[in-house]
């Protein structure tokens, strides 16, 4: 904290492209705000890459891989799709995000804070004793987290009952939606696939799967460990309509298809592929497993890999090379609040 | 709904059929309460439910794990989800229990049916006796085991008034209306006094459907010239710990008795609480092996197996007393 944000706010380069996010309003491509909102969507995945890499360092901990996959496809999310009251995080109209693949929360508390559900210099105690803002979330103490969860495969289940109860409550909740974002390794759980049954047995259109389909699980990659293919079919015969994102990286794409989910009401939920890349942006963690986990090893990779990002998007996106540098020269690796007594040595990842 | 053959409330003393309509009196009252099946619900009680409200039972199929996943999302938009399968698949859905439900602290209350013994020839895997190893250290849950069934009416309009999660075990066998008095409440958290002799020399402490034996055996002791205390602790978490030391400090010796394995559970609770408070009483423990499996057989066969009948007590608290005895000297 005692380093100096206001010389790198945020709000200098990029502002939310909804003044009003409780509302949706359909951006089509030939409107006159498209490539605004492209654009200004890809500054916010910038921002909230360049954050995960700040927090997942401060705290010597965190999932780089998952969590940079899913960058784009939140930052859509919140910043175009869903409907929400970051003041009132319980606003009882809003639409539903859950993130099932929980650990890859670093991204998600990165755009919550941006979004300004809660200070953006608390990303600093992610992971450290006694902040809100634990390794794997927990909705009783995050504004803007739906559901606690780490055990993978349990909230596309809770999805289901969300989306049974809106269902159940009538015309008044109709255009609710709710969207649960679910990794590939995470379809090798089995209550996953009940999740998928009960969803089409109860036709939920409102209802969506998001798969985070970077082809890589924890320690080895998809096709090896445990196969998910033929994905799309086996989402089609659980009665569901399945979407593939050719590129989840890529803003426009995934402008246009949930565009198209707006008005895809028919009576079945919806299952998207995203077809993405583990570790999207940081070129050794690019589809390796070893950067599922682990923090960057020291403050200087992490300088590093936010210069890369900057390269790779901050540039082009008129972001100025004094914002990367500074935030990593704002990186302190957090310590614990406790001496121990005993020689216990503990090597965070 | 003709599917399944209804029971008459007046006449059917079966827990599982009470609670059935219990539920169904509860929706009355509540409209936010939806119970949730996982395709057993002429066996757990729920098809009397179904008859008076179809239209609130969520059905999940066979699926516990999604069961109690999907009870979280619909507690999420406000309503009262009692979701209900056998009480020995809770092992299934622990995690989802553990997680969605208990660290979201959310509004999903969960009835575990056919706990313990009294459940016919269903064997290991079907009948549960060591589940509360777990149930009672998660937080933020509420475990409850009532005894009879103007108690367990009385459990679960509380669990439906109370916010958060509650593990409510249901018996499936016949079980009185009423074990105490009519003037009985049940409490969160309290346990209550049943029986009591002037200077009480050994305590019987029960939980659930045992209130029965209990007091079967307070009786047989009393023929034998013993002073007995009876408390019963339908609340399992949290537990009344203050009634615990209070008879430990008025009796010589304390036998409890549960419908589950004598570890983790009920005994559990009292050795625990009497250890930290250094009250040096001898207890015994009337509950299954936690060392072996439930077979199948006759619940006859089982309680005979596992001593857990009233004369099982008896010789118990006689063996309790007796190291009670030689420890003065």
């Amino acid at each position: 904290m005692r380093n100096d944000f206001k010389r790198m706010q945020v709000s200098k380069f990029w502002r939310p492209f909804r003044t009003d996010p409780t509302r949706f309003q359909e951006v089509f491509p030939y409107h006159e705000n498209y490539k605004m909102l492209v654009e200004n969507t890809d500054t916010l995945a910038y921002f909230m890459r360049s954050y995960t890499v700040y927090q997942m360092t401060c705290a010597a901990l965190g999932h780089p891989g998952g969590s940079f996959s899913e960058v784009e496809t939140l930052a859509v999310l919140f910043n175009y799709v869903l409907r929400f009251d970051p003041k009132n995080s319980k606003w009882p109209e809003r639409d539903v995000f859950y993130l099932s693949k929980c650990h890859a929360c670093p991204a998600l508390y990165s755009v919550l804070a941006l979004f300004g559900y809660f200070d953006i210099r608390e990303l600093a105690q992610y992971g450290a004793w006694d902040s809100r803002l634990e390794s794997h979330p927990d909705s009783s103490r995050t504004p803007g987290i739906e559901i606690s969860g780490g055990s993978l495969g349990q909230i596309p289940g809770v999805a289901v009952g969300r989306a049974l109860g809106i269902h159940r409550r009538g015309p008044d909740h109709a255009s609710r939606m709710v969207y649960v974002l679910i990794g590939d390794g995470e379809c090798n759980e089995g209550s996953v696939w009940e999740a998928f049954m009960a969803a089409g047995h109860y036709r939920l259109d409102n209802l969506v799967f998001l798969i985070d389909y970077n082809k890589v699980q924890a320690k080895g990659f998809l096709k090896d460990d445990m196969g998910i293919e033929p994905l799309a079919d086996k989402l089609a015969a659980f009665n569901l309509n399945v979407w593939e994102v050719q590129n989840g990286h890529n803003m426009a794409e995934l402008i246009d298809l949930f565009n198209v989910l707006y008005t895809q009401r028919r009576g079945k939920p919806n299952a998207v592929i995203l077809n993405t890349v583990k570790g999207e942006k940081v070129g050794c963690c690019q589809y390796n497993p070893n950067w599922h986990t682990s923090a960057p090893r020291d403050i200087r990779t992490a300088q590093e890999w936010l210069f890369e990002i900057w390269q790779r998007d901050g540039r082009r996106l008129g972001v100025p090379e004094e914002f990367p540098k500074r935030l990593g020269e704002a990186i302190v690796i957090v310590p614990p609040l406790h001496d121990n007594p005993d020689p216990v040595i503990e090597k965070q990842a | 709904m003709a599917q399944f053959t209804i029971p008459d409330r007046n006449r059917t003393r079966e827990m599982r059929y009470q609670m059935g309509y219990a539920l169904a009196d509860l929706a009355s009252h509540y409209p936010d309460v939806v119970a949730v099946d996982a395709d057993l619900r002429s066996s757990s009680g729920l098809h009397i439910f179904e008859h008076f409200h179809p239209a609130k039972l969520v059905k999940v199929g066979i699926a516990e794990q999604n069961m109690i996943a999907v009870s979280a999302g619909l507690s999420q938009e406000g309503y009262i989800p009692f979701a209900c399968t056998f009480d020995a698949f809770c092992r299934r859905f622990m995690d989802q229990l553990y997680i969605s439900v208990a660290y979201s602290n959310l509004n999903v209350k969960v009835l575990g049916a056919y706990v313990g013994l009294f459940t016919g020839k269903a064997g290991a895997t079907h009948q549960s006796d060591k589940e509360l190893g777990l149930l009672l250290r998660i937080p933020n849950l509420r475990v409850v085991e009532p005894g009879f069934n103007a108690e367990m009416r009385q459990v679960l309009r509380t669990a439906a008034e109370t916010p958060g999660p509650f593990y409510i075990r249901i018996v499936r066998c016949e079980v009185e209306e009423n074990e105490i008095d009519e003037t009985y409440r049940f409490q969160l958290g309290k346990g209550i006094t049943i029986v009591q002799d002037q200077n009480p020399e050994i305590g019987l402490v029960c939980t659930g459907c045992m209130i029965r034996t209990a007091k079967i055996a307070a009786e047989k002791l009393r023929r034998k010239g013993i002073r007995v205390r009876v408390d019963h602790h339908p609340s399992l978490k949290p537990f009344d710990k203050d009634l615990v030391y209070e008879m430990a400090s008025r009796v010589r010796g304390i036998v409890t008795l549960e419908n589950h394995c004598v570890s983790g559970g009920l005994f559990s609770l009292v050795a625990e609480a009497l250890a930290l408070e250094g009250k040096q009483i001898p207890v015994g423990a009337i509950g299954t092996d936690p060392e072996d499996f439930i077979h199948t057989g006759h619940v006859n066969d089982l309680l005979a197996h596992n001593k857990m009948t009233s004369e099982d007590v008896v010789e118990k608290a006689c063996a309790v007393l007796e190291t009670a005895a030689g420890g003065i000297e």
